[in-house]
């Protein structure tokens, strides 16, 4: 068999940098594999993304509220996918979150305390019972106006798993795909090695580690409130939010969650965010193959760290941090 | 067609609005007789690029998908999400039963003898752009529209575009004077390449590369500035009269044999000039249009639209006796004529006609089909652009003026 070379490139999409690395015969073939996988990244974004004022979802947007929108195949499996995990977390994952994310300003960078009123006035055209999913005409209806999809939760790893994917079928048998770092698939391994290592970092430190794992064949995702965050009267907001109630989950600096496929993992990370430790592993139990690490605290405080099904140690390297840091750690 | 019969259409043009407004108004229960069942000859990235499109549209279903490169069929039938019968020679496509329409989407030098056949065949035909390679090839195409009955649409999706609607509807208008000249640019920083599996595979390479090759491709012409050109025949009204052109191999030097860089500039009947450049080495001003009309400009991209006023001009003649009592001040400096800089009035469309431009222009076929209406960019539309793009690389091959006929052949 003919020795393969580990090969290196990104491209910018979705708002983030996407980095691969694989395993190629030689440099013409791995120019071939980018450019399928970057050509597939950008079909993805062209077809998703909120801010391409002729995707397919801004499409969706503009017309649900007046009638049933027929969509693609793939475009449906999308949604279906996202709306199944909305009826599994009870709401904690939620695509039509988008009006609460303006609202609170996270969307442009202008962010706000938002009074009662507005809350309420947004609550209102938020929550996944109010779009309508037709597998038999492969239809989108929303029931209420103002309520929109917003593909921010699941988007990256969904194409990250379209790469996944690809390159899988052309025979690539050892890729590292890497959206933002916070969605990443390991596909086979390195020569002699077990897996693609990624380490999950303290929150807010990169140089200090809580694990390292291998991954094969799966994915990691990484939900994280510490670099988006403002502070006002005292107390700290975050850009993840519980759908239901319209306002910042407190105390959570960090999920991270290994499963198989990256759109999972992502909507996962982000379930496991907002539900906590007790609800989440309610989920995680009925699933196969998931893995769950939390970071408890403020920015700039590790309080607690808990773990689900973890298959790594989990460790602080530098105790330099707060000596009342425990790790927990809870098997099934 | 001649030139009287082209303005005539604008009236067509008018009409057939109406359906872009009906794709709004449609309900999801499509009635049986409504159902559109399609088949695809061509299932490259373009190819699958339209599956998608057209299958977010109520009742179209595929029905059959064709190529000659084996791995066009999985991943057709990854789009379609199921066993959609597959084709090796289109003849057998076009044979199968309970197909109401073909796409056809294979490299240019294909598209005359697939359209024809299909129509000849009895379907309804949405061919990509260019119409076809030659200009044989486009009158190919009109005759057998003509003999056939069945509708041709042409992939020229601008027709559909809301900001380039309404940048016709003011233009047309009379707001912004004389429109005398339009500038467009498709700039890109690529080698427009794509990367072959076994480069050695001489076969393959000219399979995934047609667009690099004289014998498949019309080039950056055709390819880019189709798109340009149609919309610069519905400005200026008619085609050109003639066009010369430049160009040539000077960076990509690849094995390539059409032109990395093309130049084109077209002259109209009325004293009007389209220029066209496509050039591989530079994206400063990517995709765009400028029109420039005596009293005014309007810069469109692929998804917006800008417009700018002429800044008035002084009136000449006016009494100024002040100056001879009062002087004028002296100063050592000059107004250079520096580009405008300003940032323009965004171009506005009517909610209800936003939208993607493909998806508009793919619904519009689908319900043409389904009311019986003719499509506006039909092979009146396809013909003047395919030939523009057709006699402007000959213009480039030739370096000198070429001119157009004054009358469509008929065959």
């Amino acid at each position: 068999m003919t020795e393969r070379r580990l090969f290196s490139d990104s491209c910018h999409a979705m708002g983030t940098r996407v980095e691969i690395h694989l395993y190629a015969t030689d440099a013409n073939r791995a120019a071939l594999y980018f450019e399928m996988a970057f050509d597939e990244i950008r079909r993805v974004e062209r077809t998703l993304s909120l801010y391409q004022n002729q995707s397919e979802l801004v499409r969706i947007n503009r017309i649900a509220a007046r009638e049933a929108v027929t969509t693609d195949p793939e475009v449906f499996r999308f949604l279906q996918t996202g709306f199944e995990y909305s009826r599994r977390s009870g709401g904690a994952f939620d695509m039509t979150v988008g009006p609460l994310l303006r609202l609170w300003g996270f969307s442009n960078r202008t962010m706000r305390v938002p009074s009662d009123d507005e809350l309420r006035q947004a609550l209102a055209t938020v929550g996944w019972e109010k779009v309508a999913l037709d597998p038999a005409s492969r239809t989108v209806q929303f029931r209420e106006p103002g309520v929109e999809l917003d593909p921010g939760a699941i988007g990256k790893g969904y194409a990250v798993d379209c790469v996944a994917s690809l390159l899988r079928e052309e025979g690539v048998n050892a890729a590292l795909i890497d959206a933002g770092s916070s969605s990443v698939y390991g596909l086979g391994a390195p020569p002699d090695k077990s897996g693609w290592l990624v380490r999950v970092p303290l929150p807010g430190n990169p140089s200090q580690w809580l694990s390292t794992v291998s991954l094969r064949n799966n994915s990691l995702s990484t939900s994280g409130s510490y670099e988006k965050f403002f502070r006002w009267r005292g107390h700290n907001y975050c850009h993840i939010l519980d759908p239901r109630i319209g306002s910042p989950v407190n105390g959570v600096l960090q999920t991270t969650v290994i499963s198989e496929h990256a759109a999972d993992s992502e909507a996962l990370s982000t379930i496991a965010f907002v539900s906590g430790f007790q609800t989440s592993t309610a989920l995680l139990q009925e699933m196969k193959g998931i893995s769950a690490l939390w970071a408890l605290g403020e920015p700039r405080t590790v309080d607690q760290i808990q773990s689900w099904n973890w298959p790594a140690t989990v460790a602080i390297e530098d105790l330099r941090y707060k000596s009342s840091v425990r790790v927990e750690s809870l098997e099934t | 067609m001649n030139r009287r019969e082209f303005i005539g259409q604008a009236a067509t043009v008018v009409a057939a609005v109406s359906t872009l407004t009906a794709c709004h108004s449609g309900t999801s229960v499509i009635a049986p007789s409504d159902r559109m069942r399609l088949g695809i000859i061509g299932v490259g990235s373009r190819g699958q690029d339209l599956m998608r499109v057209f299958l977010r549209i109520p009742g179209v279903k595929f029905v059959g998908l064709c190529d000659i490169y084996e791995p066009r069929f999985a991943q057709g039938r990854k789009i379609t999400g199921e066993d959609t019968p597959i084709y090796r020679d289109y003849r057998q496509l076009l044979d199968a039963r309970d197909m109401d329409a073909v796409i056809v989407s294979t490299p240019l030098y294909l598209h005359a003898e697939h359209v024809a056949a299909a129509l000849d065949g009895g379907r309804h035909v949405y061919g990509e752009k260019s119409m076809a390679l030659t200009l044989q090839g486009c009158n190919e195409i009109v005759s057998a529209v003509k003999q056939s009955g069945k509708h041709y649409q042409v992939g020229l999706q601008y027709q559909y575009a809301p900001e380039y609607r309404e940048a016709l509807r003011i233009l047309r208008s009379g707001k912004l004077g004389r429109v005398l000249q339009i500038h467009s640019y498709w700039h890109r920083n690529n080698s427009w390449r794509r990367a072959v599996p076994d480069p050695k595979d001489a076969q393959l390479e000219q399979l995934i590369n047609w667009r690099l090759y004289r014998k498949y491709s019309g080039g950056l012409v055709a390819e880019l500035g189709s798109h340009h050109i149609a919309f610069a025949n519905e400005v200026f009204g008619t085609f050109p009269q003639s066009v010369i052109g430049s160009g040539g191999i000077d960076y990509w030097r690849d094995g390539r044999e059409v032109p990395d860089n093309v130049q084109v500039t077209y002259r109209y009947p009325n004293g009007q000039t389209l220029f066209f450049s496509a050039i591989t080495t530079n994206r400063l001003e990517g995709c765009q249009l400028r029109i420039f009309a005596t009293g005014g400009s309007i810069v469109l991209t692929q998804d917006s639209g800008t417009l700018y006023y002429e800044p008035s001009t002084a009136q000449s003649a006016v009494p100024q006796e002040s100056i001879v009592d009062h002087g004028i001040i002296t100063a050592a400096s000059y107004k250079a004529e520096e580009p405008y800089k300003g940032k323009g009035k965004k171009l506005d469309v009517p909610s209800d006609t936003a939208g993607n431009p493909e998806y508009l222009a793919c619904n519009s076929f689908i319900t043409c089909l389904r009311q019986n209406l003719r499509p506006e960019a039909n092979e009146n539309v396809a013909w003047k652009a395919g030939i523009s793009v057709a006699l402007g690389n000959q213009a480039i091959d030739a370096g000198n003026k070429i001119v157009f006929p004054a009358d469509s052949n008929q065959t």
